[in-house]
């Protein structure tokens, strides 16, 4: 069969009229009968000893039906990340020390929302202060106060160091050494958050020796395991239940405290207990992104030939380790993956701060990284008089090249990008355009590139992800995925590729998803592989069911499996269409002649294969997947030079994804992307002092609105092709988008103004400051040129 | 979260809601549109033993008066007012003010009166504080002032950041008080106090009833810029309100009013920079030189974490920019 009917099409989201019409019921839009409302104490200081806690008042007070501190629970430690090297270190309420503003310390349920505030205030709290430290670099310093040791097996000088990464390719002192040109440059970002819209929620009920729950996450599977081992029960005791997700942005993975305690406080009552929080606690007391400060040093020949390049990053890592660990580790692949770089040396350290704990935000430090890299290379460009395509194209990586880390970039399509974003951005006529002859006016345009590249499915637990499809008597299907639909659309894409493989329509597949009692594991929507990997497992689910049908209708219309096609819920003879069967005769000959097998099929999928190595954040060694995704993006913006204030205009998308199973959601990602990126360049900062949070809300935290959204335009760059029957690659598009536009945007900014910027976000301030700078610089050469030099 | 632990009562005229004021004392808060109101309460600001609550009450259409002036009742929704045919015809930088605010949801809540007697804003006073900087500052009825921790004055640098504000100051509007002891009328500025503990020159029993607009004058123009960073659902980091007249000979300036909000405890009027306006022909030269002078003379104060520095380079840029349009709209005679 050639030509597909489903996959590859844009139809309408599976959940679209759900949500639109107000009927999708997210966690806190559950409801059993006797719920308990859940509140949590918090700590009000960054850093301080506990002394004494006492909660018999609190527990006094009608209406209150539990109370818990540490010392109500079994004392199980987790983290975002658990080895051997990095075991879990987080309690799930603090013991004897809290470590940043609004940590978890007590939890109360009460017969209503004033009875459980009442109760918060009743319980005392006796705190000794300890010294606390905010910025990464001054926690560093020996002497500063320690919030926990460093990492045993870190052999460095630094205090409060939670883990660090070492990785080298080539030699890159000698690289150096080779160069024309070396440069090294410094930037950072600003602490930013995901901004999901819907509240973390929390609903909890122990009732019959089984906690049910429903919560607002991006991998049921993941959550399932980690509140298992915390209440130390058996995972067949848990059972995370689906409910619609609004937005998680990579802010709702792992296990947070209120999760813990929702349960804690439903096993103790026997109650219902929901645990909602507030947009002020999520903004002062959840998991943010990490600031990354990122020290570059690279070194190139005079054609702009890329020859050596070493990467310091330092992350301010809050106050747990969080995925800390991993993004430190990440900056070196978004390092390591688009350019062809012959020596690299890379060091990320992770930096203890009284800071919230961190979390992945979609691209996981990649935004940072790449900004970093493509601003460094559009200054090297200039230095060297090549203009930024060339440079890009001369380094770009192909097809088939292996990387550092043992990976193969198989069809990468790079190049093709970074030729089709210059060639439909019209980027040459435009690049430089206002700065060799400024337009009348206050107003600049510039427009600068950048590109990137993402990883799928990289192996984390729980590592794979099954599909089970199950046939009905009349032809239609039910498929049972773990996988979550966070928004990105996976029970939409699902529903096309069962559709392509079994040739019924979308409306004959129902999904059920993402219940850790009732549907297979998965890898969950959090490690940008769900298309791919629980994609293929669906793909190889239907293929499975659909080769029984054709088995049982060639047994019983007595021909050959590869004589017969499948269309529109028949199978038929190629050669005969009028010979045929309808799935509801093939189904009930199945169930006749099969001893009742009523046509189930089993799919299951895994990035790699089965390879054993999971990389080690430490050293980096160990594959990572078979799929990486390459793009470039393209920004136009204009800045006002009197104001300083700068706007995306129009973006540019070239992105080789593979094989786009529904063309509209990767169009919704990518516009997603632009608009976070714009967010980064421009508004969203969390504003901190001492730990405390000065913006909690969507007043001050400002995320753009519709109105700051730019022209958004895309091209695909298909490497991939899909055919049924087949195993099919598709490449990461979900959160690899954020990263190149970030760049291009600064590079743009740069390219209207002349002013360069080494950090985020791109104000308005900062922009002025750069033209005030360039005037006075201009100014003094001026006076430089007309003055005699002086004796 | 809002602890709903207090009384409600809603009242059917102005009156009643004044003398129910004046009954209840200080543990009595009004409620009109709720959009300052609620958030305040969220952040336990305030926290009142009874609402009294104007929901009940209709407000009067926009209407011409007999001396040609514009009243407007204080409970006009905003949305209204920005869409009322007199108001956009007669008055459109009021329109374009109250179009400013906020985002259509809040503009059909919020009413003109709550609008400007809103609390004043910074990062740490609007939030709630229960573990946040668990200590209250002054105007929380404690002892520090967490944006500025040198200030030992007792005082609160809060600033009030109404967009509508400094439109009518610029208009010259007046307000109609109402109080246990009748009415009273006031210009739109001495509303306001200069003190971020007590914004408002309000009495206790007292509210706004009407805002009262003259006639503009002719040859007359006006300007007005809120400066944002995202364009929308935000307060202003500064709010210029500029109205100009032109002497007979079309060239040179009669009249000034400018006046400048979200930068202090109240909106301000820059009577130095109106001075050095009037009499002086308006052309480009003269505004580039007036603007950044009148900014410098603003003494902002750095809120929201935006500087001082950068205050006053945006309002001298946006108040040229301000001036010059309001000098183009009354050479012109265009709204």
């Amino acid at each position: 069969m050639s030509e597909l009917s489903y996959v590859g099409k844009s139809f309408r989201r599976k959940d679209g009229p759900d949500k639109v019409t107000g009927k999708a019921m997210y966690a806190q839009d559950v409801k059993l009968a006797n719920t308990l409302i859940g509140r949590i104490l918090r700590s009000p200081h960054p850093h301080a000893r506990i002394v004494r806690i006492d909660t018999a008042r609190a527990r006094a007070l009608p209406g209150v039906k539990a109370v818990i501190t540490v010392e109500d629970t079994k004392g199980i430690k987790h983290g975002f990340v658990e080895t051997p090297r990095y075991p879990p270190d987080q309690e799930v309420l603090a013991r004897g020390k809290v470590v940043h503003v609004g940590e978890e310390i007590a939890a109360v349920a009460a017969v209503d929302q004033l009875t459980a505030q009442r109760a918060l205030e009743l319980i005392e709290i006796e705190y000794q202060p300890l010294p606390a430290v905010f910025e990464p670099e001054e926690a560093m310093q020996p002497g500063a106060p320690e919030i926990h040791r460093s990492h045993p097996k870190y052999e460095g000088p630094h205090a409060n160091i939670g883990g660090n990464t070492e990785t080298a390719w080539g030699d890159v002192e000698k690289g150096f050494a080779e160069s024309d040109y070396v440069r090294e440059d410094r930037f950072e970002c600003q602490l930013r958050t995901h901004g999901y819209l819907e509240p973390q929620a929390t609903l909890a009920h122990w009732e019959n020796d089984k906690l049910n729950v429903w919560t607002s996450s991006m991998g049921s599977f993941v959550k399932r395991a980690k509140l298992a081992k915390t209440l130390d029960l058996p995972y067949s005791s848990v059972r995370i239940h689906k409910t619609y997700v609004g937005g998680t942005f990579g802010g709702k993975i792992d296990l947070y405290s209120h999760e813990y305690c929702a349960a804690r406080l439903s096993m103790i009552t026997g109650r219902p207990v929901q645990v909602v929080a507030s947009r002020e606690e999520i903004f002062s007391a959840y998991r943010h992104a990490q600031p990354l400060i990122l020290e570059i040093k690279t070194g190139v020949k005079k054609d702009g030939t890329l020859v050596a390049q070493r990467i310091r990053a330092i992350n301010n890592a809050g106050a747990y380790r969080g995925s800390g660990v991993v993004v430190i580790f990440l900056a070196w692949g978004f390092t390591m993956i688009p350019y062809r770089i012959p020596n690299l040396k890379y060091e990320g350290l992770s930096v203890y701060t009284n800071h919230t704990v961190r979390a992945p935000q979609r691209g996981h430090g990649a935004p940072k990284v790449r900004l970093a890299i493509e601003s460094q290379l559009d200054m090297i460009a200039e230095a060297l008089g090549i203009d930024p395509i060339a440079i890009r194209l001369r380094n770009a990586r192909g097809p088939g090249e292996r990387l550092p880390n043992g990976d193969d970039t198989h069809n990468c399509g790079l190049s093709d990008c970074i030729r089709l974003a210059a060639e439909r951005s019209g980027f040459l006529d435009k690049f430089g355009r206002d700065r060799k002859s400024p337009p009348s006016g206050t107003i600049r345009r510039g427009i600068g590139i950048g590109v990137s590249a993402y990883m799928g499915g990289t192996l984390i637990y729980p590592n794979g992800s099954g599909v089970i499809v199950k046939m009905n008597d009349d032809g239609s299907a039910v498929v049972l995925t773990g996988a979550i639909d966070i928004g990105q659309g996976s029970e939409t894409v699902i529903s096309q590729i069962v559709a392509e493989e079994l040739s019924i329509g979308m409306d004959d597949v129902r999904i059920i998803s993402s219940d850790t009692d009732t549907t297979p594991q998965d890898i969950g929507a959090w490690i940008s592989g769900m298309t791919y990997v629980t994609g293929n497992a669906a793909r190889q689910a239907a293929s499975n069911a659909r080769d029984k049908l054709l088995q049982v209708a060639a047994e019983k219309m007595g021909v050959t499996v590869d004589q017969l096609v499948l269309k529109d819920k028949i199978v038929c003879h190629r050669l005969d269409p009028e010979r045929r069967m309808t799935y509801r005769e093939v189904i009930a000959h199945s169930v006749a002649t099969r001893r009742g097998d009523t046509v189930i099929g089993e799919g299951y999928w895994r990035t790699m294969r089965d390879e054993a190595n999971h990389p080690s954040l430490a050293t980096t060694k160990g594959r990572w997947t078979e799929n990486y995704a390459f793009s470039t993006q393209v920004a136009e913006v204009e800045v006002d030079i009197e104001t300083g204030e700068a706007r995306l205009v129009k973006a540019l998308t070239v992105h080789d994804c593979g094989f786009p199973i529904n063309p509209a959601l990767v169009k919704g990602q990518i516009d997603g992307q632009i608009s976070m990126a714009l967010g980064h360049a421009f508004m969203e900062e969390v504003i901190t002092k001492d730990g405390y949070t000065l913006n909690p809300n969507w007043l001050d935290y400002r995320m753009p609105t519709i109105h700051n959204m730019a022209i958004s335009e895309d091209v695909d760059v298909i490497t991939e092709q899909y055919r049924v029957g087949q195993p099919y690659r598709s490449k990461e598009v979900g959160e690899g988008l954020v990263s190149g536009i970030l760049a291009a945007i600064a590079n743009a900014v740069y390219d209207a103004t002349g002013v360069r910027l080494h950090s985020t976000p791109f104000t308005a301030e900062k922009i002025l400051g750069g033209l005030k700078r360039l005037q006075y610089q201009a100014k003094t050469a001026r006076q430089a040129k007309t003055e005699p030099v002086r004796a | 979260m809002i602890l709903l632990d207090f009384g409600y009562e809603r009242a059917a005229t102005l009156q009643q809601a004044a003398a129910w004021l004046a009954r209840l004392g200080d543990g009595a808060h009004v409620l009109a549109g709720g959009t300052d109101l609620l958030p305040s309460l969220r952040a336990e600001l305030v926290s009142p033993g009874v609402l009294v609550g104007l929901s009940g009450i209709e407000p009067e259409p926009p209407r011409l008066t007999a001396d040609g002036s514009i009243r407007i009742d204080a409970l006009t929704r905003l949305s209204s007012l920005a869409h009322a045919g007199l108001v956009r015809e007669k008055l459109p930088m009021l329109a374009d003010s109250a179009l400013a605010v906020g985002s259509n949801q809040i503009r059909e809540m919020a009413t003109l009166g709550g609008n400007l007697c809103q609390e004043t804003r910074c990062l740490y006073l609007n939030q709630r504080h229960d573990y946040q900087f668990a200590a209250p500052c002054f105007k929380r009825g404690g002892d520090c002032c967490h944006p500025f921790p040198r200030n030992d004055r007792q005082t609160c640098w809060s600033v009030h950041m109404s967009d509508i504000a400094p439109a009518l100051i610029a208009l010259g509007a007046e307000l109609e008080i109402l109080g246990g002891a009748g009415m009273r009328r006031i210009g739109a500025a001495e509303l306001y106090t200069g003190s971020g503990l007590q914004p408002l020159s309000l009495g206790r029993a007292e509210l706004v009833r009407a805002v009262i607009v003259p006639p503009p004058p002719p040859r007359s123009g006006w300007g007005f810029h809120k400066s944002t960073v995202r364009g929308g659902l935000e307060f202003g980091m500064a709010v210029i309100a500029v109205s100009l007249q032109l002497a007979e000979d079309g060239a040179s300036c009669c009249g000034a009013r400018i006046a400048v909000g979200a930068v202090r405890e109240r909106p301000l009027r820059l009577e130095s920079a109106e001075r050095a306006l009037v009499g002086a022909r308006l052309d480009d030269e003269r505004l580039a030189r007036v603007a950044p002078d009148a900014a410098k003379a603003l003494n902002p104060l750095p809120h929201h974490g935006f500087t001082r520095r950068h205050l006053l380079d945006n309002v001298a840029v946006y108040l040229r920019r301000a001036l010059a349009q309001a000098a183009e709209r009354a050479r012109t005679g265009r709204a």
